[in-house]
């Protein structure tokens, strides 16, 4: 699997990808050893667990895709202390407009693509601009625009489907047309899986090498002493709320060429998944702390997890359950061990503190003498 | 003294670095004023807060209420009659007068049915005995400033308090709402209540007070009824200090005018004049909130100007946000670096390397150059940590402020601002502080330095420029500086 593949040179010093790392091996092993277990129950011998098939690992990056392009761009607004928690009607949106422009209004489709992903980055800017200008909670803010995306998007479309016939096939074009595994079972790799590794990579970049990515992480941290170190807040999360609808415009895209239908229900719900994988993936919410690999890498955790839970044919219900679960259980480990970290510097300082006071109670007193 | 309210015997208080109170013996009687005195720090909030019960006493000391021992936090003190008006208003501004009062005691009937004919009459039997002019049903948001202390101290009537504490109950009042307050204060305290009076105003403190217990460095230096001592000879107790706390440093030629403010104006300060040289430390001394802190926001562009000039190097500058000053070689150490400067669960290195990323031309760099400038910072300014990927919230204050120092350093600054350079850091620390803001000097750089630490602005300074209420209202050259002239300034006292 890739995400066990990942080098720890990558890692760094930091800690909570490590974690993620950590619970996400010991997850596909658990998953491997309960198939192999069940083959040798219901079979009487041991047979190759399909979780870690190339075609399923190949499943869960198409599953993963346009959730994950959306975390990229989740994961810079979180780690610049905001949320945005209108992603998922948004999708809806950009998916029922180009379905609407393509198939009812006549818009040629290259068109249609960067309408859509222009409004996208416009609707995002303008919640940025209120958010950044004044400086009111993105929480609530967002939550209104999802509200007020999701009444544009069922006007669109007059709240009923908008069926295509494949004209956005070109994202599926699979990349190793005529592979096959050992078992002879044909393998995909469509090109919106390839969008989501770019996508990735750039974001990886950005935040890590430019100095924009620095700064992000400086509003993150601490908003008011990044102002006063020289760094402009306000455009800096105006910008991350852009990048975001850029995110969000392509995942629309990917999505709607996925189901080849405008709905509602396209990106219903998706923001929680989004909000979700960028978490796991060891970004705080109050920002300043996280990074593009771990996100991936949580992205991919929480892919795994659904696929695993299908494969396993466990009932819907308990998926929801189990999930739910494993964002408490991850995140407050994450919560834990900070919590001792931080006791364990204030014990250092506070020793500190107890030995200068000390040496200057015995000047005092040698000086008194 | 047997029929003493409240007596403090043997108190001290430590906290890390620095010991706050140092075995403190006061007393206070029934129906007396009795105003603390001390500069910036001398230990008076500390003892306030320990009688209020908001701190505990080290051990070894003792607290007699009544004459009986006991141990304070904020609610045996409140139900022993202790109650403290702080310089913030406590109130809440969307209630009644009655409202406020009662809030969270309120008067109720057997049924648990709120009783306001009774709390109402009480208030009004309280505002009336004060003299007040407004109704116990007006709304205390719309009351003016002077009103709203009245408020506190008649709730303190209303439950029959024995002690009430304020903390400089004047600070923001006008001439005549102060005569008010000092009338009423008079008058409870005649009435039998014991009122502990903390004011950084002389005049103030010599119009009420009955006796008067001056605090410096922690120790109590002495008390003795106010009408045995003169203005001057209180001055000269409150400072006054052991000569070991003095730092000695060399001096240079001040160079060339770098920043020149005319009559600057804006966030709550007043025609501010003055001109910072190469090579000088221009120390600004005043109390607490006199505005140095908001002339150093404006001058940083960090606060919206409203009038006046500044130039910053001989060209007229007007700043639109702190990116800009940084451009102008302008660097600002505030005061508070875990609030203002840091970035606490951030590596040293990207502390270092954020403020120049204004002056950075490049877009894309590798994460391992920040780390090797950081490393730098570590070795230059001593910074105790292996390398500069260990995080900021793990080092200690003095190693935090010299990340603060190493941030502004990389920005090849030319003009510095220290707003309480050494604010709690230790000694140790603090001598390295020096020492670097000497270097600068040595380098040609101008500093500002912002400082309530008296030792420290006199020590440091070549100037000192003190203010007072948003203005300037004194400027000493290097010779005239003393704790007595700095004191005199900034609470504007008669000359000595």
């Amino acid at each position: 699997m890739i995400k066990t593949n990942t080098k720890s040179s990558l890692l760094g010093k930091n800690s909570d990808i490590r974690t993620v790392v950590v619970v996400t091996i010991g997850f596909v092993v658990a998953i491997v050893v309960a198939q192999l277990v069940m083959g040798l129950v219901s079979e009487g011998q041991l047979s190759y667990p399909s979780f870690i098939s190339s075609v399923n690992i190949l499943n869960i990056l198409m599953q993963t895709a346009g959730v994950g392009i959306m975390a990229m761009g989740m994961c810079t607004i979180m780690l610049s202390g905001d949320i945005d928690l209108s992603v998922g009607m948004l999708v809806s949106l950009v998916a029922i407009f180009i379905a609407k422009g393509i198939r009812d209004w006549g818009i040629p489709l290259p068109t249609a693509l960067i309408l859509a992903i222009l409004i996208a980055v416009g609707l995002e800017s303008l919640m940025g601009l209120v958010i950044s200008r004044f400086k009111v909670e993105s929480f609530i803010i967002t939550l209104g625009g999802s509200i007020a995306f999701r009444g544009i998007a069922l006007l669109m479309c007059n709240s009923q489907e908008v069926t295509l016939t494949g004209q956005l096939n070109f994202f599926k074009t699979n990349l190793i047309e005529g592979a096959t595994n050992t078992q002879g079972m044909s393998l995909t790799l469509p090109i919106y899986v390839i969008i989501f590794f770019a996508i990735f990579v750039i974001f990886w970049a950005v935040l890590k090498y430019t100095r924009f990515g620095r700064r992000v992480y400086a509003v993150g941290s601490n908003a008011q002493a990044a102002y006063l170190s020289g760094v402009n807040v306000k455009n800096v999360r105006l910008l991350s709320y852009a990048l975001n609808g850029l995110c969000v415009g392509i995942a629309g895209i990917l999505l709607l060429s996925r189901v080849n239908v405008g709905i509602i229900s396209i990106g219903q719900n998706l923001e929680i998944d989004v909000i979700a994988s960028v978490v796991i993936g060891g970004v705080a919410l109050s920002g300043g702390k996280g990074n593009a690999v771990g996100v991936f890498i949580g992205v991919l955790l929480m892919g795994a997890i659904s696929n695993a839970m299908n494969i396993l044919r466990v009932q819907s219900e308990w998926q929801y359950f189990v999930k739910g679960v494993i964002i408490i259980v991850a995140v407050t480990g994450g919560a834990i061990s900070e919590i001792v970290n931080a006791r364990r510097a204030l014990r250092l300082q506070e020793m500190e503190a107890r030995a200068l006071n000390g040496q200057k109670e015995l000047q005092d007193t040698t000086t008194s003498q | 003294m047997s029929n003493a309210v409240l007596e403090l015997k043997n108190i001290s208080k430590t906290f890390p670095g620095v010991k706050a109170l140092s075995k403190i013996n006061f007393d206070l009687l029934p129906g007396e004023v009795h105003c603390i005195c001390g500069e910036n720090g001398a230990g008076k909030s500390t003892l306030i807060k320990i009688i209020s019960g908001a701190y505990q006493p080290d051990a070894g000391g003792r607290i007699v209420f009544e004459g009986n021992p006991c141990l304070l936090n904020p609610r045996t003190a409140m139900e022993l009659g202790i109650q403290t008006i702080y310089q913030e208003h406590n109130i809440f501004p969307h209630l009644s007068v009655t409202e406020n009062i009662f809030v969270g005691l309120e008067i109720t009937n057997k049924g648990g049915v709120i009783n306001r004919g009774e709390m109402r009459a009480k208030t009004e039997e309280a505002l009336e005995f004060l003299h007040c002019k407004f109704s116990p049903d007006a709304i205390v948001g719309e009351l003016s400033s002077g009103q709203k202390k009245l408020v506190e101290i008649a709730k303190a009537m209303v439950f029959r308090r024995k002690v009430i504490i304020l903390d400089e109950p004047t600070a923001s009042l006008s001439m005549s709402e102060i005569d008010m307050l000092l009338d009423v204060v008079k008058k409870v305290a005649q009435a039998g209540i014991a009122i502990i009076y903390i004011s950084h105003h002389l005049d103030e403190v010599f119009r009420i007070a009955d006796r008067i217990t001056v605090l410096r460095d922690g120790h109590k230096i002495l008390t003795c009824d106010a009408k045995d001592i003169d203005e001057p000879t209180l001055v000269r107790n409150m400072v006054g200090r052991d000569v070991s706390a003095f730092y000695s440093r060399e001096y240079f030629t001040p160079g060339e005018v770098v920043l020149e403010a005319k009559n600057l104006t804006g966030n709550g300060v007043k025609n501010i004049s003055f001109k910072v040289r190469r090579g000088e430390i221009v120390g600004f001394a005043g109390m607490v909130g006199s505005g140095r802190s908001e002339l150093m926001a404006l001058l940083m562009g960090a606060a919206e100007k409203h009038g006046g000039e500044l130039f910053v190097m001989g060209e007229k500058v007007d700043f639109k946000n702190p990116s800009d000053a940084i451009r102008h070689k302008m660097c600002f150490i505030t005061e508070d670096r875990q609030y203002t400067g840091l970035f606490l669960n951030h590596s040293i290195a990207r502390n270092t390397i954020i403020a120049n990323l204004v002056n950075r031309k490049t877009l894309f760099w590798h994460p391992n150059e920040d780390i090797k400038v950081g490393n730098e910072y570590i070795k230059k300014l001593n910074i105790k940590a292996n390398d500069s990927s260990v995080l900021v919230g793990n080092l200690s204050g003095g190693n935090q402020q010299k990340v603060v120092l190493a941030k502004w350093f990389n920005t090849n600054g030319e003009i510095f601002i220290f707003d309480e350079p050494t604010r709690g850091i230790d000694v140790g620390a603090k001598q390295e502080i020096y020492k670097i803001m000497v270097d600068l000097l040595k380098q040609n750089k101008a500093i500002i330095m912002v400082s309530s630490d008296m030792p420290e602005v006199i020590s440091m300074s070549d100037r000192v420029i003190v203010m007072r209420n948003g203005v300037i209202s004194g400027e000493l050259s290097r010779h005239d500086i003393s704790e007595e002239s700095i004191l005199q300034y900034s609470i504007g006292g008669s000359k000595i």
